[in-house]
């Protein structure tokens, strides 16, 4: 997205649109970029566009399965479908556009002028750009992974799954994880150090809170996959035989490894849609958010106790009754952190002035959806009850109601929220009252049925069911649902690009909320803040224009120890561009290694398929002539000037 | 900002779902329903998801009740002041803490107590019965009576059965609704479940299936359940575990049958044909579920792809002794190799149910569905099925024999193989195999 031109240094933008002043424009400025919000754009544009691939992946798979024995697709092209769908939504659209935002808004929330590494930022983000591509490219080919999104072993060993497919997947995943622990490692170094003057932990905006969470949860996920994947890679490709049951192994290794991902990952999924929710809640209801102290020891302890109940997705595979016993019991736990957040949403609502914009809708869409989702999370912690849910669609119910109604509705409600900071014009209300119903309506008719046809006895992952199975109308009405989706969806890309050239101008302070990032102009300039605010209480903002609002909070400035910063003032609004060469700021130098060391990275991986096609000396040519060119460009990389 | 309609559908969907509740109690019109007390183990289940179902229903009205409130209550009013600013309320906050812990202990308690109960080893004297997954077919051993059999499970009402679980292959998990909950195959690895399908449950047959993906055809590994009275059960197994030996006996009284059966309409047959021949009437064969007493839901209606082409005509005029000789006799092995994969007991020595790659055909014609219980069991299924395996069934293994088809697994036309009438021959030695 080539950006317009940008005003004169200064000036104040008067007609709004997607530029920054003294800023570079070009395709060029997009690639060599190191801006955190530039690379927050990207990481918004390209995983919406893996959003609509994933949702076209839904759209077949339910018509598929709108009538019985559906002709749609064969089972091997269905099967493709869904473990596309599973993992395109999970790792190339959830993951990122939360990813998005904490690139987009955690300098800006904490008062920072970049993030604390800004090339691997970069980095960050072309890694899941090729890593997403790669992973993409063989649907097209019909040679797609066909494993799963939880690729259980042994069906994904070469015994039971010989052919690219189930290599695409398990050398993606290794690159994406890569993509999320840098960006993870760089997250945590830049709260941690960047915050501004007087900006305590307890100070921090409750989404950088919850994106503070996501990235430990992440770098202790990711490695227990990486090393399920590590294994079975070489299982595929160099004869070990850690899934390889002929020689004994046990394939339940794999699925507590993957599990010990996978149930944190469903946090990592779900706390950035609260954080945002907990911003979007606030604002619209003219009051601060309600126990800020227990959202916090809220969101860490769901963090926490995410780590103690990867088994609950295995009580099918007869661990005994003592390990059901302890996951259930731990699985319970986790419904009293979460449903202390329920409250406190409604109880910030509770006594407001409540205005319904299209991103407050998706908020309380969320609170509303998302409660569904737990309760019946709840309903199968109880291990005999879930032998009848598990592998059904009821299951397949549970989790959407988590991750759309959750995940998909925050983040909505959070692109609604924030598209006039990061455009600096406001999204059409009108389309975006249609794009809220038809997704609300919609989401509700595809999911709510399938807790139906669950506990009717409909399994998961089938290409199609047979006539007179009780499941008919259900999936009928899923497959409805899931078009009116798919026009609210058009709606909203519609609305997105649409709104970025007529939309209206929206101020700095754009819908009056309370924190750092609504104090400086829209869209921000390059280097944020000419001034560093001086935080003296959770809502600065509010501070300075509604002190009556933050009157019961503990207020203090900081200690004359912490503001080192020549640039820090007291808490103030800005509202002019200037040249961050005339107010001295270094901004860092553009640089487009980090493109390339991403690049040889993703093609040094993709070197390893040409062994599964026989073709030894390729794949070594590849592997060999792309880690050298990735020690070259990261060696470059590493030796230019910063700034 | 305009104010929309508040949200109103929120009490739609409680009714919605009320009544949809209620429907689902209806095993009528939902013949895999969970909410069934078939058995000891469901009626256990059953007690606990009642009160979790209440709970639940509970906790959702009051949730969204009071958040549709608060939305309507406190929505935005022109020219209205500043909103009394609250930050918190440790009180409230420890009070909607406690209240999850509240729900939570009444749940918890019949869980773990539940747990133990049907996890524990089952009662001694139980009906064994072992079930192996096979990508995409089910294999029922019963050692107690020296019984193999596909797809179809034959338990007796009032007797608890232990059902040893494992896989030859990848992953499976083994899951008949309406008797009780399911519980995966795992490779290297030996799962249990029991459970006891009341003394007073009518005869009938529960659909089951595959819950656990396992590849191209997960969807197509489905098994059927019938639940008989001991005495029918008894009958049946005695029956079962009888070879196929003294066949030429039974093919000379097929032939028989057959002439009879093409002078009178067929009223036998096990379940309708489209275009095929009438099915063989029964034979004293041990007792057989009657296929007249199975429900629409238990005969599978999977469409027969258009390309496969059959000369049903063939059918009936298949004869038995022929296709005895084609599929038992030495000299045909390379032709019509059927007793690599499949064992039927009497007619060779060389296979065990341990290597038999196929399914053990002994009975086969006294089953009422095959291939993963993804067709019904008569002649002109079991032709095409022979004819074109993969057309019919995705991934599956058995090779394609009809001369002239496109064998997906050689990626290449068949050109030695079987005719269509010698097909018909193998498939009317099969419908002896009672």
């Amino acid at each position: 997205m080539a950006t317009t031109a940008a005003p004169a240094p200064g000036q104040t933008p008067t007609a709004g649109g997607s530029y920054a002043a003294g800023e570079q424009t070009g395709i060029w400025s997009w690639l060599a970029t190191v801006d955190h919000k530039r690379i927050g754009t990207l990481y918004l544009w390209t995983a919406l566009s893996f959003f609509i691939v994933g949702g076209i992946e839904a759209f077949i798979i339910r018509l598929q399965l709108m009538r019985p024995n559906g002709q749609v697709v064969s089972a091997e092209v269905y099967n493709q479908l869904f473990t596309m769908h599973g993992t395109t939504m999970v790792f190339l659209v959830i993951m990122p556009l939360s990813a998005a935002f904490f690139n987009y808004l955690i300098p800006l929330q904490i008062g920072a002028r970049d993030v604390a590494f800004p090339r691997l930022n970069a980095f960050s983000y072309w890694v899941y750009l090729f890593g997403g591509v790669f992973m993409t490219i063989p649907i097209f080919f019909g040679a797609a992974p066909n494993g799963g999104w939880f690729g259980y072993a042994p069906l994904t060993t070469m015994q039971f799954s010989g052919g690219l497919n189930i290599d695409f997947w398990v050398i993606g995943l290794q690159i994406l994880g890569i993509s999320s622990l840098a960006a993870a490692f760089n997250f945590i170094t830049t709260i941690i150090n960047m915050r501004a003057p007087g900006m305590t932990l307890m100070r921090m905006p409750i989404f950088t809170w919850m994106s503070f969470i996501v990235q430990f949860l992440l770098i202790l996920a990711f490695p227990a996959i990486t090393i399920a994947l590590v294994f079975l890679q070489f299982d595929r490709f160099f004869g070990t035989q850690f899934y390889e049951i002929a020689a004994g192994a046990d394939p339940l290794l794999w699925q507590h490894l993957f599990w010990v991902f996978g149930h944190p990952e469903v946090y990592i999924l779900i706390l950035p849609a609260f954080g945002l929710a907990s911003e979007i809640l606030p604002t619209f209801s003219k009051k601060p958010l309600f126990g800020y102290n227990v959202m916090v020891y809220s969101g860490i302890m769901i963090g926490f106790l995410g780590f103690g109940v990867w088994a609950h997705h295995m009580f099918a595979v007869g661990m005994g009754a003592t390990a059901d016993t302890i996951f259930s019991m731990a699985t319970m736990l986790i419904g009293i952190p979460t449903g202390v957040k329920i409250f406190n949403w409604i109880a910030t609502m509770w006594g407001g002035q409540i205005r319904f914009t299209v991103a407050m809708k998706f908020a309380i869409a969320l609170v509303a959806l998302f409660t569904i989702g737990g309760i019946s999370g709840v309903m199968h912690s109880s291990p005999p009850t879930d032998l009848q849910q598990t592998d059904t669609y009821f299951i397949v119910a549970h989790f959407h109601y988590v991750l759309f109604g959750g995940s998909i509705m925050g983040i909505m409600g959070g692109i609604y929220f924030y598209y006039p900071k990061m455009t600096g014009r406001y999204m059409s209300e009108k389309i975006g009252n249609w794009h809220f119903w038809l997704f609300f309506i919609g989401m509700n008719l595809t999911f709510f049925p399938m807790h139906f046809s669950g506990m009717l006895g409909m399994p998961r992952r089938i290409y199609s069911y047979d006539v007179g199975q009780g499941w008919e109308t259900f999936n009928f009405q899923s497959t409805i649902g899931v078009m009116i989706q798919g026009l609210g969806l058009i709606l909203f890309v519609y609305n997105f690009l649409k709104s970025k050239k007529t939309g209206a101008v929206a101020p700095g302070d754009a819908w009056g909320a309370g924190t750092l990032e609504w104090s400086i102009p829209s869209p921000p300039p390059e280097y944020n803040f000419a001034q560093l605010p001086v935080v003296t209480s959770r809502y600065p903002l509010w501070d300075l224009k509604h002190p009556e609002m933050t009157a019961g909070l503990a207020h203090s400035g900081p200690d004359a120890m912490t503001v080192t910063d020549s640039h820090a003032t007291p808490m103030h609004e800005e509202t002019e561009y200037k040249n961050a060469a005339d107010l001295g700021i270094p901004m860092p130098f553009p640089t487009i290694k980090p493109l390339f060391t991403a690049l040889f990275l993703v093609l040094m991986f993709s070197g390893l398929l040409f062994i599964h096609l026989d073709l030894f000396p390729v794949a070594l040519t590849i592997m060999i002539g792309c880690a050298a060119a990735f020690v070259g460009s990261l060696y470059g990389w590493l030796t230019s000037p910063l700034e | 900002m305009t104010r929309t309609p508040h949200r109103r559908h929120g009490a739609g969907f409680f009714v919605v779902a009320a009544l949809l509740a209620l429907a689902a109690c209806s095993t009528q019109d939902y013949p895999n329903t969970t909410f069934t007390h078939n058995s000891d183990l469901n009626v256990d289940v059953n007690a606990l998801w009642d009160r979790v179902l209440f709970m639940a229903t509970g906790v959702f009205i009051v949730v969204e009740a009071i958040l549709v409130f608060t939305i309507f209550k406190f929505r935005a009013k022109p020219g209205a002041p500043m909103p009394k600013q609250i930050h918190g309320n440790h009180v409230l906050e420890i009070v909607w803490t406690m209240i999850p812990v509240f729900i939570l202990i009444p749940l918890a308690i019949p869980t773990v107590k539940t747990i133990f109960k049907t996890q524990a080893p089952a009662p001694a004297g139980s009906l064994q019965v072992e079930v192996y997954g096979h990508q995409w077919w089910w294999e029922f051993r019963y050692p107690q009576y020296g019984v193999t059999t596909a797809n179809e499970l034959y338990i007796p009402t009032g007797k608890t059965v232990n059902f040893t679980l494992r896989t030859v292959d990848v992953l499976h998990s083994f899951w008949a609704p309406g008797l009780g909950g399911k519980r995966d195959l795992i490779t290297n690895k030996t799962n249990y479940l029991w459970y006891t399908p009341n003394a007073d449950l009518a005869e009938q047959v529960f659909n089951g299936f595959c819950t656990e993906y396992c590849g191209s055809s997960h969807a197509n590994m489905r098994l059927r359940v019938y639940t008989v009275k001991p005495e029918n059960f008894e009958s049946w197994a005695a029956h079962q575990k009888a070879g196929a030996e003294g066949s030429p006996a039974l093919i000379a009284a097929q032939k028989t049958a057959d002439s009879i059966a093409k002078k009178a309409p067929a009223k036998a047959a096990i379940v309708p044909t489209p275009g095929g021949a009438p099915s063989p009437p029964v034979m004293n064969t041990g007792y057989v579920f009657p296929a007249a007493n199975l429900k629409a839901h238990n005969i599978p209606r999977t469409p027969i792809p258009a390309s496969m082409k059959f000369d049903d005509g063939l059918l009936a005029q298949g004869d038995a002794a022929a296709g005895h000789a084609l599929v038992t006799n030495p000299v045909n092995m390379g032709k019509a190799p059927c007793l690599t994969c499949h064992l039927i007991r009497g007619e060779q020595a060389f296979l065990t149910d341990d290597n038999a790659k196929g399914p053990n055909l002994t009975h086969v014609a006294s089953r009422h569905t095959f291939a993963g219980g993804l067709f019904p069991s008569n002649p002109a299924n079991l032709a095409r099925w022979i004819k074109n395996a993969t057309a019919m069934k995705p991934g599956a293994t058995m090779t394609t024999f009809g001369i002239g088809e496109y064998s997906s697994l050689m990626k290449a036309k068949v050109t030695a193989g079987l005719t269509d009438k010698e097909i018909a021959d193998i498939v009317a030695y099969l419908m002896t195999l009672k």
